[in-house]
């Protein structure tokens, strides 16, 4: 689809849905025994660190997450040890519960300091369904999905997805594999089919693709790799297309690799109160076989602080390259769009830069910034509770896109997305939806309108996962 | 299309004149297009030279899918996009431009009786000789069809479209037919159309009308594309009123304002 969001991907598939979120940190879960003795300050000996309950996981998957508990020293040591494994099981995606019952040593070998640490596990059942509403960019789908955790044996995952959406219709079947011990290193292969439609472009789009992707952490980023494989088809979404639209029609074939690099210290990804994120992502396309061939780049930085009262100020920048390579001109479903309540508030979805008859046929470069000043709500109703999951927001968006003309200097394009900025200010009220999404409602004056540009000025509305 | 899409269209243009940018779009003529495309691009643009309305032939492999009906070929024309021979005719006569007003009722049904038939008969032949011949599909359309894509969407999109036009075919009935049969119905409705043009230059005497442009498109192509065999040329041939006709459109609508589209 039109990238300004990541790839066609259903839904994020590295890791489980049960993850480590840093600001909800629970208490240890920790059984022992009636009689005990205070053992705080006194040495122990982990003696036996097992994992009850298994069924078809297999062993040697655990003992890497396990193996930390064998070096805690003393009680308090090993209550934490032990916390930490138990994320660390839990993280694998393979079971519904883990408990930790610490016992004293047991049997003909037992130490007067040992320790006996036993994982009790609930294993998630072999196959699960699942219903989920889902909000994309502005679109809200319907999610069917089959999953089979733990397949083989060792956290490997097969999902099988239905979506049905105001703009699109998709399934798609994922298998992932980590590295056993090192969870964050992981590989996943996908199959699917997207059909989009793009009222904006006039645009029908199906996309049936194969991928492969690498993930692995280097230091405190963590990198992808992927090779895409996509039968594209467009076509007019109406009869009443623009011929621009029309020429685009038919079918390519994409072949891509992919880089991206992620890091982010961010102690949310909604509505963040510190912390930064910073993505790069590059696609060379048409090395690897495929009908397109272009060299594709974009990033992504946003920068929060906490500020006094409670309030937070968060900046943001995004910007991409679309460069062809060779004579053929750049297609239609890789440019890039702008406008919309998640990006350039206060412009009409995607409705920006470069158009035909009314139809927008997207950009080659672009840029667009934002400027947020988070803040609880007057008065703070339902402090505590309800009211939390609210802030008021005043934003200041900028940004501009269009095309390369071939043949003049980086000089010239630079002056270019200088010139004619379009921006917009405004504020509103913004409701986070657990840890994957938000809602906004805000007030925008849209300035820097350029000719052909569709604005919506006035109250918007937006629902989405990535925000300018 | 529909008779409201008719209305509006006719509606819409008949507001405008015929401009000088129009532009008819069809596949690549070296690698890619088929005989049955060529021959509907050809019909199409004899037709309009007949009209003396100007046309710029843009190739581009794409062309059937840009195409509003997935047929080739299509006209852009101001900012409307029309496709195949019928409509094209409707869309001409909206804008006052007719080769069959000269004619009267009787004569007009004959002028779509015929064309029928060539519709019904030759179309179908050549689209069963592109891709019910096993030889003809494989060294011939296959290739020539996903010559613009790389692989393996070009074994896709060939198969794909065979498996379309053999799905018709059956439905049609002609699923069940041979080669020689095909060609024997060829025969037939080349018999027909000569006896009916007899030794007069059009078939419906002096003037050309749209049936003298769907005839000429078919044979003509027939006669100057190269297939595995040479038999479906060979039977035209038996018919020298018919090449001489074709003949005669080729001198006075091509030749005398440039060369032949197919030797371009």
């Amino acid at each position: 689809s039109h990238t300004v969001h990541a790839s066609l991907d259903p839904l994020p598939m590295q890791g489980p849905e049960l993850g480590v979120q840093a600001d909800d940190i629970e208490a240890p879960e920790i059984e022992q025994e009636p009689k005990q003795e205070v053992l705080e300050n006194k040495d122990v000996v982990v003696q036996r660190v097992h994992v009850d309950g298994l069924g078809r996981t297999k062993e040697d998957l655990l003992t890497y997450e396990i193996a930390e508990v064998f070096r805690a020293k003393n009680l308090i040591d090993v209550m934490r040890k032990s916390h930490e494994a138990r994320q660390k099981l839990l993280r694998l995606g393979i079971f519904r519960k883990v408990e930790v019952v610490i016992d004293t040593s047991r049997g003909t070998d037992a130490l007067p300091n040992g320790l006996d640490v036993t994982f009790e596990v609930t294993e998630l059942r072999r196959m699960t369904g699942s219903y989920n509403t889902m909000v994309g960019n502005n679109e809200g789908s319907m999610v069917l999905g089959l999953k089979l955790p733990n397949v083989l044996g060792r956290a490997e995952k097969l999902t099988f997805q239905f979506s049905y959406g105001t703009k699109e219709t998709s399934y798609g079947l994922s298998f992932f594999k980590p590295q056993p011990g090192h969870f964050e290193r992981n590989i996943s292969l996908n199959v699917y089919k997207v059909t989009g439609q793009f009222p904006w472009s006039s645009l029908r789009e199906t996309d049936r693709g194969v991928s492969a992707e690498l993930s692995f952490p280097v230091w405190k980023t963590n990198q992808t790799l992927k090779w895409e494989g996509v039968w594209r088809e467009l076509g007019c979404l109406a009869r009443t297309a623009s011929f621009a639209v029309r020429e685009e029609s038919g079918h390519s074939l994409k072949s891509s690799l992919s880089h991206a690099m992620v890091i982010d210290t961010r102690n949310s990804s909604i509505l963040p109160r510190k912390g930064g994120l910073l993505k790069i992502h590059q696609e060379l396309a048409g090395y690897t076989g495929g009908d397109a061939s272009f060299l594709k780049e974009d990033f992504e930085i946003q920068l929060n602080k906490t500020l006094f009262w409670d309030s937070v100020l968060s900046a943001s920048l995004w910007g991409g390259l679309l460069l062809p390579i060779g004579d053929k001109p750049t297609s239609i479903a890789d440019r890039f769009y702008l406008g919309g309540p998640t990006s350039i508030r206060g412009f009409s979805m995607y409705s920006m830069g470069p158009q035909s008859e009314g139809d927008y046929l997207g950009g080659e470069a672009y840029w667009a910034g934002g400027l947020h000043l988070y803040t609880p709500l007057p008065f703070r109703p339902g402090r505590g509770g309800f009211g939390d999951l609210f802030r008021t927001h005043f934003f200041l968006n900028a940004g501009n896109l269009c095309n390369l003309n071939y043949g003049e200097g980086p000089q010239a394009h630079l002056k270019k997305l200088a010139e004619c900025i379009r921006w917009s200010y405004g504020l509103g009220i913004v409701l986070r939806l657990g840890n994957i999404a938000r809602l906004e409602l805000n007030y925008c004056i849209p300035m820097g309108v350029q000719s052909g540009d569709r604005i919506c000025d006035g109250v918007q509305f937006g629902a989405g996962i990535r925000f300018l | 299309m529909s008779l409201a899409a008719d209305a509006f269209v006719s509606q819409m243009a008949a507001a405008e004149p015929w401009p000088e940018n129009a532009t008819l779009y069809q596949p690549l003529k070296e690698d890619q297009i088929l005989l049955s495309d060529c021959a509907s691009s050809l019909a199409v643009q004899a037709y309009l030279r007949m009209c003396d309305l100007p046309v710029q032939v843009v190739c581009k492999a794409n062309a059937e899918y840009m195409s509003p009906s997935g047929k080739i070929p299509f006209i852009h024309v101001g900012n409307q996009v029309v496709s195949e021979l019928g409509p094209i005719v409707q869309f001409t006569k909206a804008k006052g431009h007719s080769l069959s007003d000269g004619l009267d009722d009787v004569q007009r049904a004959e002028m779509k009786a015929y064309m029928e038939l060539v519709n019904n008969m030759l179309l179908t032949a050549e689209l069963y000789i592109q891709w019910c011949d096993d030889a003809t599909a494989a060294e011939i359309s296959r290739p020539r069809y996903s010559s613009p894509y790389s692989w393996p969407l070009s074994n896709i999109l060939a198969y794909q479209k065979q498996w379309e036009v053999r799905r018709k075919m059956n439905a049609i009935g002609w699923g069940g037919k041979t080669l020689e049969q095909v060609y024997e119905d060829v025969s037939q409705c080349c018999q027909a159309l000569s006896q009916r043009l007899g030794t007069q230059p059009y078939f419906f005497n002096k003037q050309p009308t749209e049936l003298d442009a769907l005839v000429f498109g078919h044979l003509f192509t027939i006669l100057t594309t190269r297939l595995t065999s040479t038999e479906l040329a060979e039977r035209i041939k038996s018919y020298s009123n018919l090449l001489s006709f074709c003949r005669r459109i080729e001198q006075s609508y091509f030749e005398s304002k440039r060369v032949s589209p197919l030797k371009d």
